[in-house]
């Protein structure tokens, strides 16, 4: 499982530096106009508004100062994710005004260095979703045409690309400005694709970085309980040494009555143990949620005895008959632990929650395909409102608290994720005092 | 007929304590060690019939993984009987391959179980 603002976050921190990388692209533009204008205007002599344009130059000094200022000094390079967004809109009108302007009173469309909005096209693109950028291409066009046509018609001024003195030779036509233009273009291109490019694919590692160690936390986070639960069972084992002792006379007489003191002692620390390896299960299938378990080919029948067996000595204690009926050869690719657990845990709440002397009634067949388990007691059952609850976690029944004290309600969760993960289904019928039916299917192949 | 020899090794007292009373109780000789390197000493000098063997030693986690190795690298037909706290396959899948024991038993171990299995083996 993955917190989504954790990649939000990542994607934020990405942003911000896409800030800073804009500022310096701009310091850099600005360079650029500087050096270009110096030697329009003192090598090459064209003709142009270089009042106008220096003003120009001057307030994208000044702005991207300002930019700067506020990114690096107040925000600390860290904006507020609406701040951000504020931010680049800011950013994006001012550079395309700039430019615009820039470009207007240097010819225009004349101008070769007009393709340069093809750059701010491309970084509003990456910044932006797409209607965003359909918005401000869809003004920029408009305006470019409106300005054109505005040109034309002689509504607005044009200020055209030309040199000052007729002379002779390459200044002319101005080969130098449309060579520097179109280099320039295809360079920069070059640039700016590769390094939205390089940035895409570092976001992508960073993203990947931060899953896997979200990965290795939950394998930390597991490891943790798997460690805490094998400490608790270290301490339990002593205390059931202690009884066993105590009660076999090891240490010496004992009184009968404290010998049934010792009893509940000892049946409280069984239940305990339980309620220990309940939660190792728990931590254990939510810590390998997506790892293939793996299967072999197992009797069903071998694995019903087994676990018969395993719960032989609570059944006899209460009474409680388990009356399996399997075909001898039915077989399962499946894996052990998880159907130990299954049958483990469901075979437990039979005894745990039926009155003595009832039968527990195990049914294995085969479908073709799938085998079909049911497991149904005579036990106390379970009220309707409540059935749909009986495999979230930690729910224990109102019945189950009075009958046994201790529980995690973790048992049959961990069933249902025990047979999901085996790819199966579970489904649970009852009727109050008659008693509950687990009915399973597994799939048989592997 | 003789005694039958348990060595318990178990870093945890109350273990070596409560299974040592309880197996001696049940006629068997039982010896412990609290450290992987004094069972190894004891092995030769009391040469047990078989061993109980805690495989997770709390100072080094695999020390009790390894001590089954170094123990059937010298004794190859002393039958090891490795115990441990965790109790499902699962957590243990990926060492048993590496153990070298008869057989794998979870703390608490019934006392009853437990004398089955030493006399398996021994």
């Amino acid at each position: 499982m993955l917190p989504e603002s954790k990649i939000d976050s990542s994607e934020y921190t990405d942003l911000n530096r896409v800030i800073g990388w804009f500022i310096t692209l701009r310091w850099i533009a600005f360079l650029g106009v500087v050096v270009t204008l110096l030697i329009v205007n003192f090598l090459l002599n064209y003709v142009l508004p270089y009042s106008i344009l220096y003003i120009l130059t001057s307030v994208l000094f000044l702005i991207n100062s300002f930019f700067t200022y506020y990114y690096a000094v107040v925000k600390q390079k860290n904006l507020l994710r609406k701040e951000m967004s504020v931010f680049f809109h800011v950013q994006v009108c001012t550079d395309y005004l700039l430019l615009f302007l820039l470009i207007y009173f240097t010819g225009f469309l004349e101008n070769p260095f007009c393709y340069y909005f093809v750059f701010h096209i491309m970084l509003t693109s990456f910044i932006f979703p797409a209607s965003v950028v359909f918005i401000y291409v869809t003004i920029l066009v408009v305006v470019f045409i409106g300005v054109a046509f505005a040109e034309y018609l002689q509504l607005l001024p044009h200020f055209a690309l030309k040199v000052a003195r007729i002379s002779p030779g390459l200044y002319e036509d101005l080969v130098i400005i449309r060579v520097v233009g179109l280099c320039s273009t295809i360079i920069i291109s070059a640039y700016l694709i590769t390094s939205i490019k390089n940035r895409i694919v570092e976001r992508g590692k960073r993203v990947e970085v931060e899953l896997n160690r979200y990965k290795s936390l939950d394998k930390i986070k597991s490891n943790f309980i798997l460690q805490v639960t094998h400490e608790l069972r270290g301490p339990l084992a002593a205390l059931k040494g202690y009884h066993e002792m105590i009660m076999k006379g090891i240490t010496g007489e004992i009184p009968e009555k404290t010998r049934d003191t010792l009893k509940k002692a000892n049946q409280r620390t069984s239940n305990l143990l339980t309620m220990i390896d309940e939660m190792i299960d728990f931590a254990y299938m939510r810590s390998e949620e997506e790892v293939e378990y793996t299967k072999t080919e197992l009797n069903i029948k071998e694995a019903l005895d087994y676990n018969i067996n395993q719960v032989g000595a609570f059944s006899r204690q209460k009474g409680i008959r388990f009356i399996p009926s399997c075909p001898r050869e039915l077989k399962i690719w499946s894996n052990r632990d998880l159907l130990n657990i299954i049958l483990n845990n469901l075979f437990t709440n039979s005894i745990k929650y039926s009155p003595p002397d009832t039968k527990v009634l195990i049914n294995a067949i085969d479908n073709g395909k799938e085998v079909e388990l049911t497991v149904k007691d005579e036990g106390y059952g379970i009220e309707p409102e409540e059935l749909d609850k009986v495999f979230e976690e930690f729910y224990r029944t109102r019945k189950a608290r009075e009958v046994e004290k201790d529980g995690t309600g973790l048992g049959l969760p961990i069933v249902k994720r025990a047979v999901e993960s085996l790819g199966g289904k579970i489904t649970v019928y009852s009727e109050i005092n008659r008693g509950t039916s687990f009915h399973i299917t597994l799939p048989k192949d592997k | 007929m003789a005694k039958k020899k348990v060595l318990i090794i178990d870093d945890d007292q109350d273990i070596l304590e409560t299974t040592g009373a309880l197996l001696g109780y049940e006629g068997f000789e039982v010896y412990s060690a609290d450290t992987v390197e004094e069972g190894m000493k004891m092995i030769d000098e009391v040469e047990p019939d078989i061993i109980l063997l805690d495989i997770m030693f709390p100072e080094k986690k695999t020390r009790g993984f390894d001590a089954a190795s170094e123990i059937k690298a010298k004794h190859p037909h002393l039958p090891i009987l490795a115990l441990t706290a965790i109790n499902r396959e699962y957590a243990f899948d990926f060492a048993k391959e590496d153990i070298q024991a008869e057989e794998f038993i979870n703390k608490p171990v019934e006392t009853e179980r437990l004398i089955e299995l030493i006399n398996k083996y021994v």
